[in-house]
């Protein structure tokens, strides 16, 4: 109700806000975004770096914005010259001790340091070049944080998130003054299942990730928004990538979802898209016989799938993988519509990990992204009922698979990424894109369908398998064909309930809910 | 003002002695009827391994960590917080100093002096050869009318003078 | 009394009266001396009636913040529907005072009962006495007294606990004392929540100061009007004080005087004046937090609240520190900041980079490399450190440092020209 927010004022620009919300948060209303570093939305208020400090009418003294709460009639001014001041001196003393590692750190080019220096700081440092710096030497944490004490501002965001949100304090403040540091204990590792996010968490290059370590510069990366495919929970992430190349995973805010995190698991599964052994053209067997696969251009492929399907009678079955786009999934149901058909999925399971203070988040015993909808697609869980049901078989499509063996007297069509030796029995061998490499859709454990967009060009000639199949529907006079990932969408849409009234432009970058969630168990259910 | 590495931990293989047995449990179960929380137990904890041990391991603030349902790091940031707790063994008697402004212009820093000379422990912080003897300068002792306070393990001395030394020493050899 | 030494005349003795009065420590030479009858009469009133007595007297926190007593105690929830703390602040470490540590060595019962008075008036079931843990002495006989206290029964069902400090100048600022009595590092917290809605364990808490509580029996023993009526000067600052005086004088010790008493009859007459053939060059009459006095005006000051503040400094905890003419104000204005930096907690930016810079400065400065300009840098460096963090101990090491610079500019130049020599290697 509009009624029941406090009104207030913040550099002139009005705003209404619930009440409790702090000045902070109400000023990113009012467009207004002061430097700070150790206020973050997903951690608790700390409210001991100092830099936010504004003129609040009435206030004797400069007031912190992450500690006050709003109250009506409020008018805050936050660049006024005392607050400007006072935040030119905190960026003075965060640089007395910091060294000048510019040049060799990684944060450098996504630096709040940096960035708030050239902003609002001293052009010049009145630090006696006699005084010798503090200097500790770097700390191994754990698999892969890096800690370097000398950088390090003590915003203590990592031990906010270790202690609160990870509720594993495995990071303290260790010593006082001007020599403290964040600590370790040496019996216990830095290896919780989501300890990466303190290396986001970092506003400089005090906590680093091993894995990108002296990898790329900040400014070298292309940032592009993606879908983790590590598990079926859906994280919301930014793929970087330099030179087509992905160099890193990073979380994307998403408060229905992730919040702010991603576990290191989903972390660390990117190398796999940038495999080089690759399917970089389609494939078929010659008609009369061999077992040897022929380069073909798309028109001969499609051509040679489409009459295997048309000479086709009976039963068909598709063994397809849950991270298979749900745009690609709904066409090769659509392909296979005509014939007694069988769609089926296997997940790889692994151990759960939940992030604790967050409901509903976890590194999910599924480790698949789109098991769901393939699920909302029709497809079964029964994999092995399926490999039965293609041994009487006339048509067996395999999407992405490259494991699976098939027994089949019928035809076999393979669309994949690698060419495995099951992948060689195939009579058509269609190259298609990863993740990384399309734009698509999953539907994760919560049944929230969300896009993922691509970041890299798919090699050779290899495209998503969604164009591939729509290709191959257009071909059988089955469709028209899609020009794009959001057509295709459309059609899928248009088609199956749950995602009625649903386009790409709909799901904007946070998705939607297309299916009810999933009852939390009981062990899920947390305070 | 230390600018030196700080400790590195250390590699322990040896058969480790719990301190919280027996009588010293007994004390620690005691101590914890006075709070609501366990973890409020801490720093009377620390100072009972403290007393039982002479200094606070790694070890021990692991055991600590575990008897009170907190985590090891947790209590390391505690222990590295309080200056009184010692993280490696000290002399036999550990001097401490007052030396803040109130004594300092009444000859506290003589008195250290006389006392890094007359102990044989030479320089600040280090123990000395015989193993009795470690000094340190600490901020205000709270006894500034009576300068210079010294505390000696827990006796406190008042109206310490660096003529004094020698002689207050003689009652600890 | 001056303790250590006899009586002055002009001293108003209420709290330290039977400091050096061994039988004084004891339970049945307190009750011989006239106490635990306050507690007695305390336990017929109810909680109210206790604050509106101390309310009425114009107590006023001796701390340090000079906080209106019963005003604070009024603060606790009336309708007590959660479990009520008291947390005594026997943190004794600003530079300069140690009143304290004689009340608990001397009187431990006048800190007890003064304890249990404020309990029931602010409906307390739990108290914690802070006791720095320093004070090995004052701790090993508060729980003496404490012992024979609860074995005649004294408390009935209150609960008053003895806690041990490890070594942090900051825990005695109340919110970071509150932290460390929960096991946790003595961070001091951002205020609101105040520590009356939510305290230690997140429960209503008032914390008061040693010496605050031992002058609360007296008051209800001998009636709000008696206290107020002890004012010298500003009505609004009553009672006595004890001033721990010490530094260059004849004697230093304890003196109790009534509020508004003149600084200069305190050093010159009740202390006995300056060391032979010295003259008073600086006083800090607050504990080294306050800004630092020069000679006019010591001599004009009167101890009070108001009275320091128009001196251009605060009562504080009533530490007063005598420099006279031999003392390097440069120096001694170093070892404080220096003692800053090393009580700093490390939270706020401005606090834990800031004090220690402070204190390389006047280093720098005192070995003979310091330049015109690092003057306007210490002056530019404490005004950022004034006003902007979580607690004052950053605004404390400023001022020093600004009233040293403004009052005592001269000694600093030396040192910059070179006309005085170098002391420090740098």
């Amino acid at each position: 109700m509009p009624e029941d927010l406090v009104k207030l004022t913040i550099d002139g620009v009005p705003v209404g806000v619930p009440k409790g919300t702090l000045v902070i948060e109400a000023a990113k209303q009012a467009g207004v975004l002061v430097p700070h570093y150790c206020y973050h939305p997903g951690l608790p208020v700390a409210g001991v770096c100092r830099m936010y400090l504004v003129e609040i009418e009435k206030a004797p003294k400069l007031q912190i914005a992450c500690a006050t709460q709003v109250a009506e009639g409020m008018v805050v001014r936050t660049q006024t010259a005392e607050a400007k001041s006072a935040r030119m001196g905190v960026l003075e003393l965060l640089l007395i001790n910091h060294p000048l590692d510019c040049p060799i750190c990684d944060q450098s080019g996504e630096c709040e340091l940096q960035d708030f220096t050239f902003q609002e700081g001293r052009p010049a440092t009145r630090y006696s070049p006699e005084y010798p710096k503090r200097f500790n030497p770097v700390e191994d944490f754990g698999p892969d944080v890096l800690y370097v004490p000398n950088r390090c501002i003590l915003c203590t965001r990592c031990v906010r998130f270790m202690e609160d949100v990870a509720r594993e304090p495995v990071l303290n403040v260790s010593e006082r003054g001007d020599r403290a540091y964040i600590g370790v204990h040496p019996e216990a590792r830095l290896d919780h299942p989501w300890a990466g996010n303190v290396v986001d968490l970092c506003p400089v290059g005090s906590l680093l990730s091993k894995d990108f370590l002296h990898k790329a510069r900040a400014w070298e990366l292309d940032k592009t928004a993606s879908i983790c495919s590590g598990c079926s929970q859906g994280c919301n992430v930014t793929l970087d990538t330099r030179d087509n190349v992905v160099v890193r995973i990073r979380p994307r805010p998403n408060l229905e979802v992730n919040q702010y995190f991603i576990c290191d698991h989903g972390r660390m599964n990117y190398r796999w898209m940038n495999r080089g052994d690759r399917i970089e053209a389609p494939l078929v067997k010659r008609r009369g016989g061999g077992a040897e696969l022929h380069v073909v251009d798309w028109d001969e492929a499609l051509d040679r799938a489409a009459m295997v399907l048309r000479g086709a009678r009976g039963r068909a079955v598709a063994l397809v993988s849950p991270k298979a786009s749900t745009e690609a999934l709904f066409l090769a149901r659509e392909l296979l519509a005509p014939f007694e058909w069988t769609g089926a999925f296997q997940v790889v399971m692994g151990e759960e990990a939940p992030l604790a203070a967050v409901p509903n988040l976890a590194l999910r015993a599924e480790r698949a992204p789109n098991g769901t909808g393939a699920e909302l697609l029709g497809y079964i869980r029964n994999y092995a009922a399926a490999l039965e049901a293609a041994e009487s078989a006339a048509v067996v499509l395999v999407l992405d698979e490259p494991e699976t063996t098939v027994k089949t007297p019928g035809a076999l069509l393979y669309l994949g990424t690698m060419l495995s030796d099951a992948a060689r029995a195939a009579d058509v061998v269609l190259p298609i894109a990863n993740v990384a490499e399309e734009d698509g859709t999953f539907v994760n454990r919560d049944g929230r369908v969300q896009r993922y967009f691509q970041a890299k060009p798919p090699p050779g000639m290899a495209r998503p398998a969604w164009w591939v199949l729509a290709e191959l529907l257009a071909v059988l006079g089955r469709g028209e064909p899609v020009a794009s990932a959001s057509d295709a969408f459309d059609r899928l849409a248009q088609s199956v309930a749950p995602f009625a009234g649903l386009s790409y432009a709909a799901l904007e970058m946070t998705g939607k809910q297309v299916a009810a969630r999933p009852a939390p168990a009981a062990a899920e259910v947390t305070a | 003002m230390s600018v030196g590495a700080h400790a590195t931990p250390q590699a322990g293989t040896e058969e480790y002695l719990p301190v919280f047995t027996g009588k010293v449990l007994e004390q620690l179960h005691e101590i914890l009827t006075r709070y609501p929380t366990k973890q409020a137990a801490l720093l009377p904890a620390l100072w009972l391994v403290q007393q039982q041990r002479g200094w606070i391991s790694d070890r021990n603030m692991a055991e600590t960590a575990e008897v009170l349902g907190l985590t090891p790091a947790y209590v390391k940031g505690v222990v590295t917080f309080y200056t009184m707790y010692h993280q490696h063994p000290v002399g036999d008697n550990f001097v401490q100093v007052c030396t803040t402004s109130p004594c300092n212009i009444c000859g506290a820093e003589g008195v250290v002096k006389a006392l890094l000379e007359h102990t044989g422990a030479k320089e600040l912080g280090a123990t000395s050869p015989d193993g009795k003897w470690t000094v340190i300068e600490v901020e205000c002792l709270g006894a500034c009318g009576f300068a210079t306070p010294v505390l000696i393990n827990d006796e406190f001395i008042e109206g310490v003078t660096s003529e004094r030394v020698p002689e207050l020493l003689r009652k600890y050899k | 009394m001056g303790y250590p030494h006899k009586p002055h005349p002009r001293e108003t003795v209420v709290l330290s009266r039977y400091f050096g009065d061994p039988e004084a420590k004891t339970y049945k030479g307190w009750a011989k001396r006239g106490g635990y009858e306050a507690w007695q009469q305390a336990q017929t009133m109810a909680p109210a009636a206790i604050t509106d007595v101390v309310k009425e007297s114009g107590l006023r926190g001796r701390g340090g913040a000079g906080f209106p007593t019963g005003l604070k105690w009024s603060f606790m929830p009336k309708d007590k529907k959660k479990p009520h703390y008291l947390c005594v602040n026997a943190d004794e470490s600003e530079p300069g005072t140690f009143k304290d540590r004689e009340i608990m060595r001397w009187t431990p019962h006048a800190l007890l009962e003064g304890t249990a008075i404020a309990m029931r008036a602010i409906q307390a079931e739990v108290a914690y006495i802070y006791v720095r843990g320093e004070f090995t002495e004052p701790y090993a006989i508060m729980e003496r007294a404490l012992a024979e206290a609860n074995a005649a029964r004294a408390f009935g069902d209150l609960k008053i606990y003895l806690h041990r400090g490890a070594g942090a100048y900051i825990c005695g600022e109340e919110t970071a004392l509150m932290n460390s009595i929960e096991g946790k590092r003595g961070n001091p917290r951002i205020k609101p929540p105040f520590p009356a809605a939510f305290g230690v364990f997140g429960m209503p808490t008032t914390i008061n100061n040693v010496e605050t509580l031992a002058a609360v029996p007296h008051i209800m023993k001998q009636g709000a009007a008696w206290y107020k009526a002890m004012a010298l000067s500003n009505p609004k600052s009553t009672g006595t004080k004890l001033f721990s005086v010490c530094g260059h004088v004849q004697e230093p010790g304890n003196y109790e005087v009534t509020m508004g008493f003149p600084l200069k009859d305190l050093l010159y007459d009740l202390c006995g004046g300056m060391q032979p053939g010295r003259t008073l060059k600086a006083c800090i009459p607050g504990g080294s937090s306050v800004p630092i006095l020069n000679r006019e005006e010591s001599e004009r000051c009167l101890l009070d609240y108001e009275g320091c503040v128009e001196q251009g400094t605060m009562l504080g905890s009533g530490g007063v520190i005598v420099f006279d003419d031999t003392a390097d104000m440069v120096y001694q204005i170093m070892r404080l900041a220096r003692f800053y930096a090393h009580e700093s907690c490390a939270q706020c930016t401005q606090c834990r980079e800031g004090t220690a810079w402070t204190t390389k400065i006047i280093e720098r400065i005192l070995a003979g490399q310091g330049k015109t300009s690092d003057l306007d840098l210490l002056l530019d460096l404490s005004e950022n450190m004034t006003g902007k963090t979580i607690c004052v101990l950053s605004d404390s090491c400023a001022a020093p440092v600004v009233s040293g610079i403004k009052k005592f500019r001269h000694e600093f130049e030396d040192y910059i020209t070179g006309r005085k020599r170098t002391v420090l290697v740098a």
